[in-house]
């Protein structure tokens, strides 16, 4: 069975956000809410400094902690190791948003129309979460089982994501792991991410 | 709902999803469990059932917090991996246990026998002690093996909140004894007890700080802020001085004299203190709260 993972090359983001606005297109999250985003520092001192990009997203640990602290089972992980909600069982008690490192995860308290209280056309068709739930990037999971990439590997302009398996050795990602020395964010929490990153 | 900017930025990022709700029930739920168990060593039910109210209260409180309270019922599902579960389940076994337990004294049922000292009252003290200090110390565990946020991952925390929640839950009993049916309490006795429960959590808590002051960066911007920045007058001037060290100086010398029973004024002004103190440091403990930055 595959385990589905992604390299992120930081040498290559340009912080241009399209991942951004390619997860708010593909699965219309309320206003406020981000599956997947682009953090950013400043680093180094003028006339040297610079700033840096962290594209972040959840990262489908193999060993999810957010699975182990939901009391109500809605926190669950497939065979292919994408981790997703299920919107009916989650209570909302925010202990998964509380034990995650990497912040990925967002409490809907409804109204999540961009123009308050008027849903447009798009949110009426694809906004599919019931208030008072917890949601997070689900790594487009309609379109991987479709084999199609995520939406925003398919559209960063500068290429620096990759998808792909990574217990297949002969994987793209699988290769970038290896030879380029990608490594997760905050390894030492113990919770082997399945985003890896090139270089930063 | 608009995103804050800092979520955008590489750093230190505080926890923003539990608030007074869950802090007011990390209080009150300690206490009633806290005030529970006193009650069985004190063998004064009305105190027993007044903690029950109080774990009951909070309880509700917890209800509301939650984004689908109407699916409450779910959070029992996981015992086996979540703390949070088996909180529910503790919870809901002290407060159905105790009810059982309590009704003979307080409702002078005649059918349940366990309230005459034989084997079966022993036996009946200890399922209801051991279930009220399961109910005391899993908020710590909730907290404690997170591995997200450095401040709460700390073995401290379990031994931190049964302290705590002794402590409040004398305090609850000292403010209401006035009132209480059933056999006086020994007002000296009982500030002599929170004297040794003050000095333990001053301990506890020092002891705490001083682990986290050398550990993950966000666990030495959390002690940082709760000493030194925005949070250090709460607790350095809430937690500390009014709701440990002041208390411990006034009542050190005179909880051994006999008249502090008769100065039920000034245990109600400690007790007083003393809870403002324990509030402030749950309220403290989870705003305090800082994930790691992620580079």
């Amino acid at each position: 069975m595959a385990r589905y993972g992604m390299v992120i090359d930081l040498n290559t983001c340009i912080g241009c956000n399209a991942c951004t606005i390619a997860c708010k297109a593909e699965h219309a999250t309320p206003a406020g809410i981000f599956w997947g985003k682009v953090l950013e520092k400043e680093v180094g001192k003028f006339p040297a400094a610079r700033r840096i990009f962290l594209p972040v997203l959840c990262n489908h640990c193999k060993n999810p902690i957010c699975l182990e602290v939901c009391p109500t089972g809605a926190t669950y992980k497939r065979e292919d190791g994408i981790v997703l909600i299920d919107y009916n069982m989650c209570i909302g008690c925010r202990s998964c948003i509380e034990a995650c490192p990497y912040g990925p995860r967002a409490f809907y308290e409804g109204d999540g129309a961009y123009y308050s209280g008027m849903e447009t056309l798009f949110e009426q068709a694809k906004q599919d979460a019931p208030e008072g739930v917890v949601m997070k990037c689900n790594f487009c999971v309609d379109r991987v089982d479709q084999g199609l990439d995520p939406a925003c590997v398919q559209t960063c302009p500068t290429e620096c994501r990759v998808f792909g398996d990574l217990d297949d050795p002969q994987s793209k990602v699988s290769r970038l792991v290896a030879e380029r020395k990608a490594r997760p964010l905050l390894p030492e929490k113990g919770l082997e991410p399945s985003v890896f990153y090139i270089g930063g | 709902m608009a995103a804050r900017i800092d979520e955008f930025l590489i750093g230190v990022r505080p926890q923003r999803e539990w608030g007074w709700l869950v802090i007011t029930y990390l209080f009150l739920g300690g206490a009633g469990a806290g005030l529970y168990l006193v009650s069985l060593y004190l063998d004064h039910a009305w105190a027993g059932m007044l903690g029950l109210g109080v774990l009951i209260l909070g309880t509700v409180l917890l209800l509301f917090d939650l984004g689908r309270p109407d699916r409450f019922w779910r959070a029992f599902l996981r015992p086996q991996s979540s703390w949070i579960s088996r909180g529910c389940l503790f919870i809901t076994l002290l407060i159905l246990f105790g009810a059982l337990q309590l009704a003979p004294q307080v409702l002078g049922l005649s059918l349940l026998r366990w309230e005459s000292g034989a084997l079966s009252a022993t036996i009946v003290k200890t399922l209801g002690a051991t279930l009220a200090i399961l109910v005391m110390i899993y908020t710590g565990f909730v907290l404690s093996p997170s591995p997200a946020i450095p401040f709460w991952n700390s073995a401290f925390f379990p031994i931190i909140f049964f302290a705590y929640s002794l402590l409040a839950g004398i305090d609850f009993l000292i403010l209401a004894s006035p009132w209480l049916p059933g056999p006086s309490l020994d007002l000296g006795f009982l500030e002599r007890l929170q004297s040794y429960l003050a000095l333990l959590c001053l301990l506890l808590v020092l002891s705490h700080f001083s682990v986290m002051s050398s550990s993950a960066v966000a666990a030495r911007e959390s002690v940082r802020l709760l000493t030194r920045g925005r949070w250090a007058g709460l607790f350095l001037g809430g937690v500390i001085g009014a709701g440990l060290v002041l208390p411990l100086l006034v009542a050190w010398p005179v909880a051994w004299r006999s008249e502090v029973q008769t100065v039920f004024a000034l245990t109600v002004f400690l007790a007083l203190l003393r809870l403002l103190g324990d509030y402030l440091f749950r309220f403290l403990v989870i705003r305090a709260g800082l994930y790691d930055p992620l580079l």
